[in-house]
């Protein structure tokens, strides 16, 4: 799988840099590919293991890469816009990559994640952090091509992104996707994680991380719709809020001992 | 093929003898009905601002360039006109020329699309005067072909390649939908009205101008439909605006940093972009360091331009590879309406089916009428063609490959499909 979405990026980074008519569908078609593969790969998963690839990180991280790599699929369908591809499918390369290295082959897992609600629980975390990692990388974009505009340089970035107004309409309609899917996840976890683990706690450090995510996530969309902050000031919060919510799964996962770790 | 063709344009003459020669289409059609008394049997007339140029297919051998510039020269009278200001072209480079004309590699400004349509509307026009026979419909459909597909397969004619379009493509890249914004022009002098109409042309929302000299803002507002702000209160509204375009000949800033500060924090630090398209500048440069305030002035814009014409002129060998491929599929289908080779593919068509038809019917008949039956069915085909041929050697006479010779054979081998015959046979 990882060599099949490098095999994506790159032909999408060769179109970005050299803008070739004749790859602009057949770059898509081994995007689709990919993803169809990627499809197979996760319910071939599903079936031979008996359980979705979701109970543990390093399953998530797959399904991660699926989910941002079919988003921008559709995405790039709905709008034609075609040139921020090689940035949001080198992090569904890097999300497969990192899963496919440390994933293992579980037959056994915990009663608990066998349950119907963690399944919504766990897609709706998933979209959730989806539309982050895509918020943050439109926000990335927009700040690449402001900054070129400012310093009057205008390479290939100029040419080749959509303009900035839809480069930050695309981050924030991410953002607030991506910020709805949490609450869901953080809704259903609050009223279900109390049944399902005798040792929960509120203090729980995954649940405080993921708290203070949404809570930022809030303030920023809260902000943008009554218009107190606009263009440079919105795209920063949501790299910020990207780069913040990376940081703290990386701590809750790997180095905190939490209920919430499975792995 | 005998086509010639005389031309004066950027390359040759300068601006004021170009203007001196400019033919509107009323003076284009009583030329073309001069030359055709007694020079041209087909031809057509260019004329634009860069350039004015003249083709046709000579009556006689005898006509030359030299009688192009003279039908020229006696419609417009103009002194200082020299043969030197003149580039003349026959056969292969006449139609090369024509080909990089449409296809806006040989305008002042490389991959220039205007060029194209007043290609089209010349020819149009000779086709209304009746000056554009078989042979110029032909040029013409190859030349507008060359002109599509140096569009579509090259980027000959991408980006902005002029100060004020660059603008406009600059705010592009900042702005999505141009008509929910509004925009302000300061100065209607040459260079403000341009980008004004570009504005307008890209259906800008709303748009607004300002002028020292009112009666000059009315006159443009008229015939832009924009709003007017007098001058001495335009500063009172820059938050209005999401583009402020200045073009103004002030000779220090009109507009400093600390007005666009003021103005930024009215707008909610919405972004607003600064076209500062003036010499010397009208907007303080500093106010660019603002947040969300994208300013920009003509050296940055040329730099945009510089790129674009780059770009274009590294796109320049492949415009020339669909010209040598088009003049070589148009050669081709021209050489194949000489007499000779046509009446012999004509009669070779028929011989064809004469042999098949006996040849199955054979059997039918007793061995001595046999050889009576071919030769009965050969004397039908004799027959059948000797008017044919004999009317296709007349028209040779008239000079090889004249106009009407050419349709004829073309009507000929298009009628009978010997050209797709031989190609079927080829195939097989």
């Amino acid at each position: 799988m990882p060599l099949l979405y490098l095999a994506a990026f790159g032909i999408y980074l060769y179109d970005f840099i050299k803008s070739r008519r004749r790859l602009h569908n057949s770059k898509r078609l081994i995007l689709f590919l990919t993803l169809i593969l990627h499809c197979f790969y996760l319910l071939i998963r599903t079936f031979a293991f008996d359980h979705p690839p979701i109970t543990n990180v390093f399953e998530i991280f797959t399904v991660l890469a699926f989910g941002i790599g079919f988003s921008y699929f559709v995405l790039e369908l709905a709008t034609d816009i075609r040139g921020t591809g090689p940035f949001i499918i080198i992090i569904s390369f890097i999300f497969q990559l990192i899963s496919s290295i440390f994933i293992k082959d579980l037959i056994e897992v915990k009663d608990v994640l066998r349950s119907n609600l963690l399944g919504v629980h766990v897609l709706h975390a998933l979209i959730g952090y989806a539309g982050i990692t895509i918020s943050g990388v439109y926000g990335f974009l927009y700040l690449m091509l402001y900054k070129e505009i400012k310093s009057n340089k205008f390479g290939l970035i100029f040419e080749r992104l959509p303009n900035l107004e839809i480069l930050e309409k695309l981050s924030f309609y991410s953002a607030v996707i991506g910020f709805l899917s949490l609450s869901i996840a953080i809704i259903i976890g609050v009223i279900w994680l109390p049944q399902a683990f005798p040792d929960f706690s509120y203090l729980d450090p995954k649940l405080v991380a993921s708290s203070l995510i949404w809570i930022m996530y809030g303030v920023g969309i809260f902000a943008k719709l009554t218009k107190k902050w606009v263009g440079k000031k919105v795209v920063m919060f949501s790299i910020f809020g990207f780069i913040i919510a990376i940081i703290s799964t990386i701590l809750t996962n790997f180095l905190a001992s939490s209920f919430h770790s499975f792995y | 093929m005998n086509i010639i063709a005389v031309s004066i344009n950027h390359k040759t003459a300068p601006v004021e003898l170009r203007e001196a020669l400019h033919l509107d289409s009323k003076e284009i059609k009583e030329l073309l009905d001069d030359s055709r008394k007694d020079i041209l049997s087909e031809g057509f007339v260019l004329s634009t601002c860069n350039r004015t140029e003249i083709y046709g297919f000579p009556k006689s051998p005898e006509v030359n360039y030299i009688h192009l510039e003279k039908v020229l020269l006696e419609k417009k009278n103009v002194n200082g006109i020299k043969d030197e200001h003149f580039h003349k072209y026959f056969s292969c480079s006449a139609l090369n020329h024509i080909f990089k004309v449409a296809a806006g590699i040989d305008s002042q400004l490389i991959g220039d699309n205007q060029i194209f349509g007043q290609v089209k509307e010349a020819f149009q026009l000779a086709e209304e005067r009746g000056a554009a026979g078989f042979m110029l419909k032909r040029v013409f459909d190859a030349a507008i072909k060359v002109g599509k597909r140096a569009k579509s397969e090259t980027e000959i004619s991408e980006g902005a390649i002029t100060v004020s379009y660059a603008a406009v493509q600059l705010i592009e890249k900042i702005f999505s939908n141009l008509n929910k914004k509004s925009a302000l022009v300061i100065g209607m002098g040459e260079t403000g009205l341009i980008a004004a109409k570009h504005l307008k042309d890209k259906n800008i929302g709303k748009l607004t101008v300002t002028n020292r000299t009112y009666e000059k803002a009315e006159k443009a507002a008229e015939e832009l439909h924009a709003q007017i702000l007098p001058f001495t209160q335009f500063k009172e509204s820059l938050h209005e605006f999401d583009i402020i375009i200045s073009a103004t000949s002030a000779a220090e800033f009109i507009i400093t940093k600390d007005e666009i500060k003021k103005m930024m924090k009215k707008r909610n630090y919405a972004a607003t972009v600064l076209m500062d398209i003036a010499v010397p500048r009208d907007i303080d440069p500093s106010a660019g360091d603002i947040d969300n305030v994208f300013y920009n002035d003509i050296d940055s814009l040329n730099i945009i331009v510089e790129q674009n014409l780059k770009k274009r002129k590294e796109e320049l060998p492949k415009v020339q590879n669909i010209i040598l491929e088009e003049m070589i599929n148009f050669f081709s289908w021209y050489n194949s309406l000489e007499i000779a080779p046509t009446i012999k593919s004509l009669r070779d068509y028929f011989e064809e089916i004469r042999a098949d038809e006996v040849q199955k019917m054979i059997n039918k008949f007793e061995p001595g009428d046999r050889e009576k039956i071919d030769m009965v069915t050969k004397k039908i085909i004799n027959k059948l063609l000797h008017h044919p041929t004999v009317e296709l050697r007349k028209s040779a006479e008239m000079g090889t490959n004249s106009p009407e010779s050419a349709a004829k054979i073309a009507i000929v081998r298009d009628l009978f499909g010997i050209d797709k015959t031989n190609t079927d046979k080829n195939e097989e």
